[in-house]
């Protein structure tokens, strides 16, 4: 199989994991926090296709509006990340001097902070004890805020080659405008760029998320995301008794190997 | 650098914790048993670090005698705590870096000597899965195989190095002189320790501090899942216990570690020129 064919089974995978998401309330059989009491940790079965949680809710269901979550709102976050290292990284290159100076020194103080460590601080600031929608929109927020200073190194050294290249040289020889610069010739010429560190920081935003709220510091339940539906794995007797509670896990592989592979072709189109 | 990094990184967390919500205000004022004289005194005790600058002030002068603090949440010294519990932290770090390392390159080499489609389709497999594993999910895995914490850092951090490594060796073996010294048939080895690690040197060096600031990312979620008294787990724990200061101050020791490493490294390249 060459790898042509496997991008375009990969994009046509996520697509499809994509639509069951944003379906998810026409998809699902259940809502996500409608509990069965009487059918706790039950086998998959013709009405639980994945079987029920030890509340009794349809962990399909579950699943699908998880995914609604984590996949809708990773590609969120990884905009407003590129979006301030487009912005950020754009100014830089484009405009130089002390200002390129005071941003990049911020970017490499930002690397140099460990992601993780920073999360939990910041995600400490805000309490733990949040309405769910409001611990999504806190999670993927600080992922987006906190995860642009490697995407401005590239967006910037790729700004840095434009300044200096020919066309833009005889685009300012002509009496072409600043602004007319940088909406006609360079960001269309930084897109394939943009759109590459977009498509890297969706997988890694996911991942993120996942261990965020397995740690109990991301989206919190009863709303279901990637992340809390794999703290069900904690509990090893259950796993080994209904293996298909390893389903989250299989999907989030499955997902984050898609984008992997898809990334290539960005990569060259960058 | 690392002064730069301590300075900003301090304001930062002083920032954080003098503008995080409930600063200034002590449960203990509750306290029935307390008179209005002792209540006033333990406010007057927060007013004095009022302001910011006031407030780093206090902690920069602390810090450089070894203060740093008290912990909210524990009600102990910030610096006894990292005393107690770096060592464990830093000792699964430095070993699972090690392993990660070892294995990553190991396999990378055999990959670039014995090239063939069934072990690149398989080491690429093996590394994609890994990769797509979330750290807590393989500190969930090392627990129930009965892991130590270094092994489980070492799985997190090995599919990053391994994709690296492999890319660069590929890279340095398809140089033209590399490709001319093999045709001369000049061994294996000389090739790799003469021609192709030097070449690599640089971008390895780099590597080992990303490699740092990995291991002790991962160390969060896998002491904590793992139940290993580190670092990690105490960062986890002052999270959930909205303990500010703590946190803030492991944040900027792990930072300084991950400066500090790649200060060494570059240091160590400048030297090997």
């Amino acid at each position: 199989m060459n790898a042509v064919k496997l991008r375009v089974i990969c994009a046509v995978v996520l697509c499809v994991i994509f639509v069951v998401g944003l379906f998810a309330g026409t998809v699902s059989p259940y809502p996500y926090a409608k509990q069965f009491r009487e059918r706790p940790n039950a086998a998959p079965s013709s009405t639980h296709l994945l079987g029920t949680d030890s509340l009794g809710r349809d962990l399909f269901a579950r699943l699908i509006y998880g995914t609604r979550v984590s996949l809708l709102l990773a590609p969120t976050a990884a905009l407003l990340a590129t979006l301030l290292a487009g912005i950020l990284g754009g100014f830089a290159g484009f405009v130089g001097g002390w200002c390129e100076k005071v941003i990049l020194a911020a970017a490499d103080l930002s690397m140099a902070l460990p992601l993780l460590f920073v999360l939990l601080a910041l995600r400490a600031v805000l309490p733990l004890d949040i309405s769910p929608v409001l611990s999504v929109i806190a999670t993927f927020t600080l992922l987006g805020l906190l995860g642009w200073p490697s995407s401005l190194r590239v967006v910037w050294a790729a700004t840095k080659n434009l300044r200096n290249s020919d066309f833009l040289l005889l685009a300012r020889a002509t009496g072409c405008g600043r602004s007319r610069i940088v909406v006609r010739h360079l960001f269309p010429n930084l897109r394939p760029v943009l759109f590459a560190q977009f498509w890297i920081s969706i997988p890694v935003f996911v991942l993120t998320e996942a261990t965020l709220s397995m740690l109990g510091l991301g989206v919190i339940e009863p709303l279901p995301s990637w992340g809390n539906l794999l703290r069900g794995l904690e509990d090893i007797s259950a796993v080994s008794a209904n293996p298909w509670r390893l389903t989250p896990l299989v999907l989030l592989i499955l997902v984050v190997i898609c984008f992997q592979l898809i990334l290539p072709a960005q990569e060259e189109t960058a | 650098m690392l002064a730069a990094v301590c300075l900003t990184g301090g304001l930062l967390s002083a920032s954080l914790v003098r503008f995080s919500p409930g600063y200034g205000v002590d449960e203990q004022e509750l306290d029935s048993r307390l008179s209005q004289a002792s209540v006033e005194a333990i406010r007057n005790s927060h007013r004095m670090n009022g302001g910011l600058l006031s407030y780093y002030g206090h902690y920069l002068a602390g810090a450089m005698h070894g203060d740093l603090g008290s912990s909210q949440w524990l009600q102990r010294p910030i610096s006894s705590l990292i005393k107690e519990r770096f060592p464990l932290t830093a000792k699964s770090a430095l070993l699972g870096v090690s392993l990660a390392w070892l294995v990553a390159l190991m396999i990378s080499l055999a990959g670039v000597f014995f090239r063939g489609f069934y072990f690149d389709v398989s080491t690429t497999l093996l590394s994609g899965v890994l990769i797509a594993l979330p750290a807590a999910v393989v500190a969930i895995f090392s627990v129930y195989l009965r892991a130590p914490v270094f092994v489980a850092i070492a799985v997190v951090l090995f599919p990053k190095l391994f994709r690296y490594l492999r890319n660069l060796l590929n890279h340095a073996y398809c140089q033209p002189y590399i490709l001319a010294a093999r045709g001369r048939g000049i061994s294996q080895s000389r090739i790799l320790f003469h021609h192709v690690l030097p070449l690599v040197s640089p971008a390895l060096s780099a590597l080992l501090g990303v490699s740092l600031a990995v291991a002790f990312g991962a160390a969060i979620p896998i002491e904590a899942l793992c139940d290993s008294p580190g670092v990690g787990q105490l960062a986890w724990q002052a999270a959930l216990n909205r303990d500010l200061p703590l946190i803030m101050n492991l944040t900027l020791l792990v930072t300084l570690i991950t400066v500090g490493a790649n200060m060494l490294a570059n240091v160590v390249h400048e030297r090997a020129l």
